[in-house]
């Protein structure tokens, strides 16, 4: 038998006996897996500007599960916003879609996004340029009430318009 | 038929902000005798608890401690098989913690019962204060022998937690060791590691509107994936490191491209009115994986990139909510969301049959993503209005990483680290 002295010997003495069975032997280094904390820049929305927003389009508009067509409740807000941005010809405003927070992520951000259009296309349709409208979505990543309930997910499958 | 037998064990640990919960584990486990390491007493009693809790997590094991076993050897010759056999153990593991000033390392040996031999010896070369490190490496070694399959001990996990600001978190894979990668105030989804797992992609709102964003792990260096307008989302690395498919709203509309990484060049691989996103790659790299709502709800499709023209195929039929797929790393099937009634699960369909079989049965599970080795599958839960990581294996075996602040969601499985 061998008296094991140091590391190096045993494992001289180790690989010398594999040299005459199957047995595994293996030799490896721990990873260091350094990580570098940051932090993202500072937000720099441009598309939002609170003092001049668009008060007088403010509305929101609200959706169905996985849907993003307009209902006739909905058509009744935007006629108002689209009255408000034609007497006021200077306003900018931003469209941002949200989904409630069933359903993927991803999914439900191309959701919030398609919701978004389809309240742009309106507004285009009836006549307010397109260069004055940004649309985004949000998806459920910003929620406007928090809970797991029907009536809060009605809440949050949503188009702000500002 | 498989018996599930359940194991509860909580283990809390002195740093980290996550717990281990072991809610079930799987049929006729390997049983094995795992005897303190020699050494430094508080070192070795750290490796046998890591060690332990690893082995126990794939839920593949029965750990006999020194307590249950009839005899303890100090070293090969003093290994009496028969004690070990009557127990019906099937491996015995011992070693060694050689510490020199503040280098340290182990030698471990794996004897198999049966063969009353040794298989294995090994030795791991750690790095100071990095001890857990060490107790993940040689669970990966003892798993590897006695499985055959490569162990993810040593893996890590990337999730976004939320608590005052947006996190973007690594993790070890059994929740342990929390370093932050990216703070932010604005929302962080989507986070995918690159194949090396040497850089991250993710998805922040930093801007004002989502856009694809790539992190150096080690440096903390970042840039965005793409220079224009619109919102981008929804990143994925081809298997090779090259590629990043995408999702752009260029056009208003999801549609998903390829970003070529190195040129910067864009290949547009949808055109479809309806929302195209959620891409991810066959484990060679020869076909996109992603969610389309062509057919009036979320369904899975895939493409062939090397065949000329080729158009998307359905995959998925159950249902009218299937999304966010994966293939698994052997290519036999997917891993996805699932919607059963009104409730959002995990599934895998196999390609050879043509059901879809539930892996979770909770009611808003989503983000699956799969260890390396294709054994387990981590995936977001909502409990009580709190987002927690949980895992199962394909074996049926069930653990939790519960958050015990905040929430905690959008993990994604690293590749091999050693």
């Amino acid at each position: 038998m061998f008296i094991i002295r140091n590391k190096l010997n045993f494992l001289i003495a180790i690989i010398f006996l594999s040299s005459c069975s199957s047995m595994n032997i293996t030799e490896e280094k721990v990873n260091s897996g350094d990580v570098k904390t940051v932090e993202a820049g500072s937000l720099n929305n441009e598309n939002i500007r609170y003092d001049s927003m668009a008060v007088f389009a403010n509305a929101t508009i609200y959706f169905e599960f996985d849907k993003s067509t307009l209902t006739s409740k909905s058509i009744q807000t935007l006629k108002s916003a689209v009255n408000a941005l034609n007497d006021n010809s200077s306003i900018q405003i931003t469209l941002a879609g949200h989904a409630d927070e069933r359903g993927t992520r991803e999914y439900n951000l191309a959701l919030g996004q398609r919701r978004a259009e389809n309240v742009s296309d309106y507004l285009v349709l009836n006549g307010i340029s397109k260069n004055r409208i940004t649309v985004k979505s949000y998806g459920e990543e910003r929620p406007a009430v928090t809970g797991q309930n029907e009536e809060s997910y009605a809440k949050n499958r949503r188009v702000e318009i500002n | 038929m498989k018996k599930i037998f359940l194991i509860l064990i909580f283990s809390n640990f002195l740093l980290s902000e996550l717990v281990l919960e072991i809610t079930q584990g799987t049929e006729d486990p390997y049983r094995v005798a795992l005897l303190p390491f020699k050494g430094d007493v508080d070192i070795s009693s750290t490796l046998n608890k890591v060690i332990k809790n690893n082995l126990n997590r794939s839920g593949e094991f029965k750990i006999f401690d020194s307590e249950t076993l009839l005899s303890i050897p100090k070293d090969e010759t003093e290994i009496v098989f028969n004690d070990f056999k009557i127990l019906n153990v099937d491996y015995l593991v011992m070693g060694e913690i050689i510490s020199e000033g503040s280098s340290i390392s182990v030698v471990y040996e794996v004897y198999d019962i049966n063969k009353s031999s040794k298989v294995r010896t090994s030795t791991v070369y750690g790095i100071p204060n990095k001890n857990r490190q060490l107790g993940h490496y040689v669970s990966d070694g003892i798993y590897e022998e006695i499985t055959g399959i490569r162990g993810i001990a040593s893996t890590k996990i990337l999730y976004v937690t939320q608590e005052k600001t947006f996190n973007l978190v690594i993790a070890d894979a059994d929740g342990t060791n929390e370093q932050i990668l990216l703070k932010s105030t604005e929302p962080i989804i989507s986070p995918a590691w690159s194949p090396d797992s040497k850089r991250v992609a993710y998805v922040s709102f930093e801007t004002g509107m989502a856009k694809v964003f790539i992190q150096d792990i080690a440096s903390g260096k970042r840039e965005i994936a793409i220079e224009n307008s619109s919102q981008i989302s929804s990143p994925s690395w081809s298997p090779d490191g090259r590629y990043l498919s995408l999702t752009m709203y260029q056009d208003g509309n999801a549609e998903i491209y390829i970003l070529n990484l190195k040129n910067k060049n864009l290949t547009r691989l949808t055109n479809h009115y309806s929302i195209d996103t959620e891409s991810s790659w066959s484990p060679k790299g020869s076909k996109i994986l992603f969610t389309s709502g062509r057919s009036g709800s979320p369904q899975l499709y895939e493409l062939e990139l090397r065949r000329f023209n080729s158009k998307p195929k359905r995959l998925t039929f159950d249902g009218n909510y299937n999304a966010k797929g994966a293939y698994l790393p052997n290519n036999e099937g997917i891993v996805f969301v699932h919607r059963a009634n009104q409730n959002f699960q995990i599934a895998i369909k196999y390609f050879d049959e043509n059901f879809l079989r539930p892996l979770t049965e909770a009611q808003m599970d989503e983000s699956p993503s799969i260890s390396p080795n294709g054994n387990v599958i981590v995936y977001a839960i909502t409990d009580e209005g709190m987002g927690l990581l949980s895992g199962v294996t394909l074996s049926g075996a069930k653990f939790r990483l519960p958050a015990k602040k905040g929430a905690v969601r959008e993990p994604s499985w690293s590749g091999f680290l050693r």
